[in-house]
């Protein structure tokens, strides 16, 4: 088992029906990196994130996640699909915060943490409960274990979001638009808890439209539009001096 | 300058009531406000009084028959046709609600079509229809396919009014039961399912203890209420000549022409019954409410539903 937190794609493409999502895509992460990717809505962004753990799949071009090709082994002239077994194992080494938190609502804030360790990796429960407890109080919410995610705000439900996707031990984490569900006096919290996260060395792929923590902690930025990747590198030096005129022209209006 | 100060602590002050931002509001009684209590009054009185002194009613014949052995016995066979078709109506709507969320077209679309026709006929032809069945199959033979054991049967003799009744009442609940099951699933958003995927949860454990709690708030309460209407819906077979509770008052007075004592005998056992079954269902109904203002009775609700 494979688990290097790098992500490599290249050529990815991706069609909805006619309409065409990602025109060949390439990214490249580097274990430990940030990255940001930002761009229009509709560009492409949130279904390049989601194809790196499978919530999409691929049409064509490669995507390498963790050092081993990703829902598809290559076989003679083609990509044939793993099991459903192989891809949740693939999947539990990638964590993802949904920009609606998705917590599951029938849980507490502890049992949703514990849900991937018990239910996925059969963890003891008390080991798991121990864990969760800790993670919860990493993000921040000590004490806040036995609340339903009806009872807490928009900002701890993302919080308790990000400690469920830790709590698989992933190599790679992935946020997709993780701040903006949230009212404007809660994005603050979340931006904190995943800025010590990079802080710790974690692989980081995020869909952001919080430009000032892109500069602040991204490594990379990848800016998309229409489905292929405009410009890409260094993130204060495209935030700052954009070389393509989308990029500027895209960055004149959210800055 | 005035000297009485809001908040004010010293000199002499007038006792809190007086004090404008302390004084009741007040909604006058309207002419309608009485007069719809005088109306309510006036016809629940009439009502009373005719019930009372309307020999017609004879209560004391409704007294008589209220806990005969008959009346007892059909209650009962009530009881046993509403628990029968009712469980049977949710296992084959559960069938049917998967079968009519498959991907595969055809399967979706036989759910669709039995949904559609039980659905669309009147439960009484249905209950008719099930206990003639004979005209239409008068012998069948159960076997297994591909070999030569079977036995026939006839179908005269296996319809009997009590198995068209519990065959008609279940194949419709069914249909029924189907839609709301589905409409539980429908309730519950994507983001839930990939959530569950994102963790690398398979797909059993994600039904098992994401999705199927999330469903029982929509399915729990309505299936309550069909509940109800079964048990009430349960008296329509008294035609095939069952001696359920309605057939078993019609029995009688079919002898003695006490028609509508025996009915309000029915009535009441009716009433009585699903009464009591308002109970649970209310308190199940509060307990599965998905209100925001109390999500602290969700909780407890789904406490306990994970691991």
């Amino acid at each position: 088992m494979k688990a290097d937190g790098t992500i490599v794609a290249r050529k990815l493409h991706k069609s909805f029906g006619s309409h065409e999502v990602l025109r060949g895509i390439d990214l490249s992460v580097k274990a430990g990196e940030i990255s940001c990717i930002i761009g229009p809505s509709g560009s492409g962004k949130s279904t390049l994130l989601r194809c790196v753990n499978g919530l999409e799949t691929v049409d064509r071009g490669v995507l390498r996640v963790n050092g081993e090709d990703f829902g598809y082994v290559e076989k003679d002239n083609a990509y044939h699909a793993v099991s459903p077994q192989r891809l949740a194992e693939q999947r539990s080494r990638v964590g993802m915060v949904f920009q609606q938190f998705n917590l599951f609502p029938n849980m507490t804030a502890e049992n949703n943490v514990m849900s991937g360790p018990v239910l996925v990796k059969k963890i003891d429960r008390k080991l798991a409960r121990e864990r969760a407890q800790e993670l919860l109080a990493q993000v921040g919410l000590d004490g806040c274990g036995h609340k339903y995610p009806a009872q807490l705000s928009g900002g701890q439900q993302q919080r308790v979001a990000i400690a469920r996707a830790l709590a698989m031990d992933p190599s790679i984490m992935l946020f997709d638009e993780p701040t903006s569900a949230l009212d404007p006096e809660l994005v603050g919290e979340v931006l904190a808890v995943m800025r010590d996260l990079a802080h710790h060395g974690m692989t980081m792929l995020l869909v952001t439209h919080e430009m000032a923590f892109a500069r602040d902690v991204a490594d990379e930025v990848l800016f998309m539009d229409e489905g292929v990747a405009v410009e890409r590198g260094d993130a204060r030096e495209v935030l700052a001096n954009p070389r393509e005129k989308r990029t500027q022209e895209f960055l004149e209006r959210v800055l | 300058m005035s000297t009485t100060t809001i908040g004010s602590t010293t000199g002499r002050r007038p006792s809190s009531e007086l004090l404008p931002e302390n004084k009741k509001r007040i909604t006058p009684k309207r002419p309608r406000d009485y007069a719809c209590w005088a109306a309510a009054i006036a016809v629940v009185a009439g009502l009373l009084y005719t019930t009372v002194t309307n020999e017609n009613y004879q209560w004391p014949v409704v007294f008589s028959y209220f806990t005969t052995e008959s009346i007892l016995d059909g209650l009962a066979l009530t009881l046993v046709l509403t628990v029968v078709s009712m469980g049977l109506g949710v296992l084959l709507g559960l069938v049917l609600a998967v079968m009519r969320m498959s991907h595969q077209a055809p399967i979706s679309g036989l759910a669709r079509l039995y949904i559609t026709f039980f659905r669309g006929t009147p439960v009484l032809v249905q209950l008719i229809f099930w206990f003639n069945i004979a005209a239409l199959y008068p012998n069948v033979s159960i076997g297994i396919p591909f070999t030569d054991i079977s036995t026939p049967v006839d179908v005269n003799t296996l319809m009997t009014p009590l198995t068209a009744a519990i065959v008609g009442l279940t194949l419709n609940e069914a249909a029924y039961m189907a839609e709301i099951i589905r409409g539980g699933f429908a309730s519950v958003g994507r983001g839930q399912y990939e959530a569950a995927d994102s963790l690398g949860m398979s797909g059993f454990t994600r039904l098992r203890h994401v999705i199927i709690p999330q469903t029982m708030p929509a399915i729990i309460p309505a299936t309550g209420n069909q509940v109800i209407g079964m048990l009430k819906g349960t008296s329509l077979v008294s035609v095939l000549g069952v001696a359920e509770l309605l057939n078993s008052a019609q029995s009688i007075y079919a002898r003695t022409y006490q028609t509508i004592p025996l009915l309000i005998v029915a009535s009441l056992w009716y009433l009585i019954m699903t009464m009591a079954l308002s109970v649970p269902q209310s308190m199940i109904e509060r307990r599965f409410s998905r209100s925001t203002r109390r999500p602290a009775a969700v909780a407890t609700a789904t406490k306990e539903s994970l691991l």
